[in-house]
């Protein structure tokens, strides 16, 4: 305990105190770091590995930008969407350029280029793509949005928040349970297509999902964007107060659904085995079986291909009983696309077609690896699919049972005699479907689900208010359908047997033993 | 005493077999940890075991440093207690075995891949047969058109690949997440770097439904790009994607007779 700060000698101290004037001094000056990264260099990296999305000159035309949702930013604008400085500044910070380039975009064609790039090389990225503008030209770097008055999070602060959030409007956009189902059509500056963020995935937020990013955003607002600025003196209708911004930051905070992300590994729909099935894709006796999250991708493979889609992820349950299995998939979609609606055609891109879904699983159970192609299996490998979609207004639920033998060779097969049915029905920015059918069915045209063993299972999926119909859509790869049946009864019995047993020898040999012993001794 | 050793020779076994293959694995394949599989396992344990039981009772005096014990917790009147606590623990021990046995098990059938399968002599592209040891990229030696021609395989690139392969071609590209097997990752030496043009070509042209079957062509979402793109912007492609990683193709050496 010598080295108290009585005990320190005044070198010590002194040394001390001038370590944090220097740690203190380049804190303050990394603006400046900035200040100086070299245009040049800059430009050389640029030309390298930007120029194939942001294009030649940064006007967002290069070869890939026409490929990708939401397109890649325009530098000759010098209109950024992620900006931290005070919302009076009217351009964004350094820091929120090389944020973009370090930690890239989440959700979008963005790639995190710290992976690739040191701090400085970015910097010099920075300034190079500054100097593709005049909006740059003579401004000092803006000051930090003040973050005074952050609320921490509890259960008041989330229900002021919900409420402010009701009272801004924010739900228009943004949806009632905050998944992003809009009621406008809605459109970057630029006239690209833009669908408001789903506030339950913060994975696939484009910045960071801390309350400080969060504020940055409610405040700042996504310039170029519909989204406006909230910052106000009291909440109305497109204005929050501070201290509504913080209850609204901590509202979307809580908003958070792990549910909607997929687990590393799990690649299984564990199907329960039950004596009644659920009636319909609200019944409460769906929450017994538990979900799993797939990711959607778009149909990239074949013609035509597809590069920008909105849904990103089916959540998949089963159960069955003796002679019927039943699916229920979940997805969260921004628009419910049934034609003959013209509030959902009003904000559809392009003709609204119906949403729809289908899950794929092969005719004939594999028994090694081999398993059809993933996509409509191929000419010696048929695969049974099942299809929903939401039909009309006058006629929702459009359903088929389908045998497929690679992309476009398809037949119906017979839906009444599998038992096949689906329903689906459309609650606050999320699809739940059911599908339902008999577990043995025609051996040549579909799929017997046998018990206990892994069945491929993938799906597809179609928003119809996104341009998606026939081989424009999303889809997943082969995973894994499991109805794991009810254990017998020779797990408890044959153990217990064992047990007895074992027990049971052991006391005859030591009673062999001590026998032993005693005519020993006598 | 005498006990102690054979049993600590025995879980030194199980360590060795359970994480120090493993370790020696991930030395060779950083960022791997290859489990040696149960089944391998307990085939491992059960000879460990018995040589080493073999070892300690080899002579007489071994034999009865091993037997006495036992024989003293079963027979000895003062170890009444210790004898039932080892008696119920043999039983339960035995019980679970049992269940580990009968309790039903549902593992997901193993997908063996070969990442690169040897490529079939011939293959059948753009509407012609290519001799698949032969052929030649014919951009690689065109010095005076290199530039333009890489740059065109660059567009082709992200017009096409960078969706999986990605911005910064390590295979991580915005939509490879949904897809399994996962994309190449041209950076990693393991690819690109030890294969020769033409097999690239190739893998290109046919795409996932191309590959034999030891390389799961039903679960490749590796398009079949004869299809979609000419034979000119594949050569091109491969010469962008060996420029922009910085590695060189593998070259087939002839054997001079």
């Amino acid at each position: 305990m010598s080295d108290t700060g009585k005990n320190m000698k005044p070198g010590i101290i002194a040394g001390r105190i001038l370590l944090l004037l220097a740690v203190t001094i380049v804190f303050t000056l990394s603006p400046s770091i900035a200040a100086t990264g070299n245009v040049e260099n800059g430009g050389k990296l640029y030309a390298k590995k930007c120029w194939w999305c942001h294009g030649k000159e940064g006007e967002a035309d290069g070869p890939a930008a026409d490929f990708m949702i939401p397109p890649p930013r325009d530098f000759s604008e010098g209109v950024y969407k992620f900006k931290t400085a005070d919302p009076k500044a009217e351009i964004v910070r350094d820091e929120d350029l090389f944020r973009a380039i370090k930690h890239g975009m989440p959700g979008s064609a963005m790639p995190s280029w710290g992976e690739i790039f040191k701090d400085p090389e970015i910097w010099d990225l920075v300034a190079f793509i500054k100097s593709l503008t005049d909006m740059f030209e003579d401004m000092d770097n803006p000051a930090e949005i003040s973050y005074a008055g952050k609320i921490p999070s509890s259960a008041e602060s989330i229900e002021k928040g919900r409420k402010a959030f009701e009272a801004a409007k924010c739900f228009e956009c943004h949806g009632q349970a905050g998944k992003g189902n809009t009621i406008k059509k809605l459109k970057e500056d630029s006239g690209a297509k833009l669908w408001p963020r789903n506030l339950t995935k913060p994975w696939t937020f484009r910045s960071d999902y801390t309350p400080e990013a969060i504020f940055a955003r409610v405040s700042n607002g996504i310039p170029s964007t519909p989204m406006p600025s909230f910052a106000g003196e009291k909440t109305e209708k497109g204005k929050l107060s501070l201290e509504d911004r913080w209850h609204v930051v901590n509202y979307v905070m809580s908003l958070k659904d792990d549910s909607s992300k997929t687990k590393d590994g799990d690649i299984v729909v564990r199907g329960i085995q039950m004596v009644e099935l659920p009636k319909d894709e609200n019944d409460p006796a769906w929450d017994k079986a538990s979900a799993t999250a797939f990711f959607l991708v778009p149909q990239i493979i074949e013609k035509d291909r597809f590069f920008t889609p909105t849904n990103n992820l089916v959540k998949v349950r089963a159960l069955f009983n003796d002679s019927e299995v039943a699916f229920l998939v979940e997805w969260d979609d921004r628009t419910k696309s049934v034609p003959g609606d013209d509030a959902a055609a009003a904000i559809a891109w392009g003709d609204l077609t119906p949403d729809a879904l289908a899950i794929e699983t092969p005719v004939v159970l594999p028994t090694a690896s081999e398993k059809p192609y993933f996509g409509h299996g191929d000419a010696s490998h048929p695969v049974s699919m099942m299809y929903w979609n939401s039909g009309s207004v006058e006629s929702p639920n459009g359903t088929m049972l389908l045998t497929t033998t690679g992309t476009g060779n398809r037949e119906k097969s017979d839906a009444t005699a599998a038992g096949f049915s689906a329903t689906g029905s459309y609650k606050d920015g999320t699809w739940r479907v059911m599908m339902k059918r008999k577990l043995t069915a025609n051996a040549d045209t579909d799929t017997s689900f046998e018990t206990g063993r892994y069945i491929p299972i993938a799906f597809a999926n179609w928003d119809g208010s996104n341009g998606e119909v026939g081989s424009k859509h999303t889809l997943t790869s082969w995973y894994w359908l499991l109805l794991k049946p009810e254990t017998g009864n020779a797990v408890v019995v044959l153990p217990g047997l064992a047990f007895l047993l074992l027990v049971g020898g052991q006391l005859l040999f030591a009673g062999f033993l001590s026998k032993g012993r005693q005519s020993n001794k006598s | 005493m005498k006990f102690l050793k054979p049993i600590l020779a025995i879980l030194a076994g199980y360590v060795a077999i359970k994480f120090g293959i493993p370790y020696v694995g991930s030395l060779v394949h950083p960022g791997t940890w290859p489990v040696v599989p149960t089944s391998v396992l307990k085939m491992y344990m059960a000879f460990v075991t018995l040589g080493i039981v073999m070892a300690y009772t080899f002579d007489e005096e071994g034999y009865a440093g091993l037997i006495g014990p036992i024989e003293d917790i079963y027979s000895n009147p003062s170890k009444a207690i210790v004898r039932y606590v080892v008696v119920l623990l043999v039983g339960t021990f035995g019980a679970y075995i049992t269940y580990e046995y009968v309790k039903p098990t549902f593992d997901a059938p193993i997908e063996l891949r070969s990442v690169h399968p040897a490529p079939p002599s011939n293959a059948k592209m753009w509407g012609k047969t290519y001799q698949i040891q032969t052929i030649q990229n014919p951009y690689r030696e065109d010095k005076e058109n290199f530039a333009k021609n890489l740059e065109e395989g660059g567009i082709v690139y992200y017009k096409n690949c960078f969706f999986c392969h990605g911005d910064r071609m390590l295979g991580r590209g915005h939509y490879a997440v949904g897809f399994n097997p996962r994309p190449a990752n041209f950076v990693d030496v393991g690819t690109i770097a030890q294969l020769t043009e033409s097999f690239v070509f190739w893998r290109i042209g046919t795409g996932g439904p191309g590959l034999p079957s030891e390389g799961t062509p039903w679960l490749s979402a590796m398009p079949v790009w004869h299809n979609l793109i000419s034979e000119e912007e594949a050569w091109k492609v491969i010469l962008f994607l060996y420029d922009y990683t910085g590695h060189s193709p593998r070259v087939t050496t002839k054997v001079e007779h």
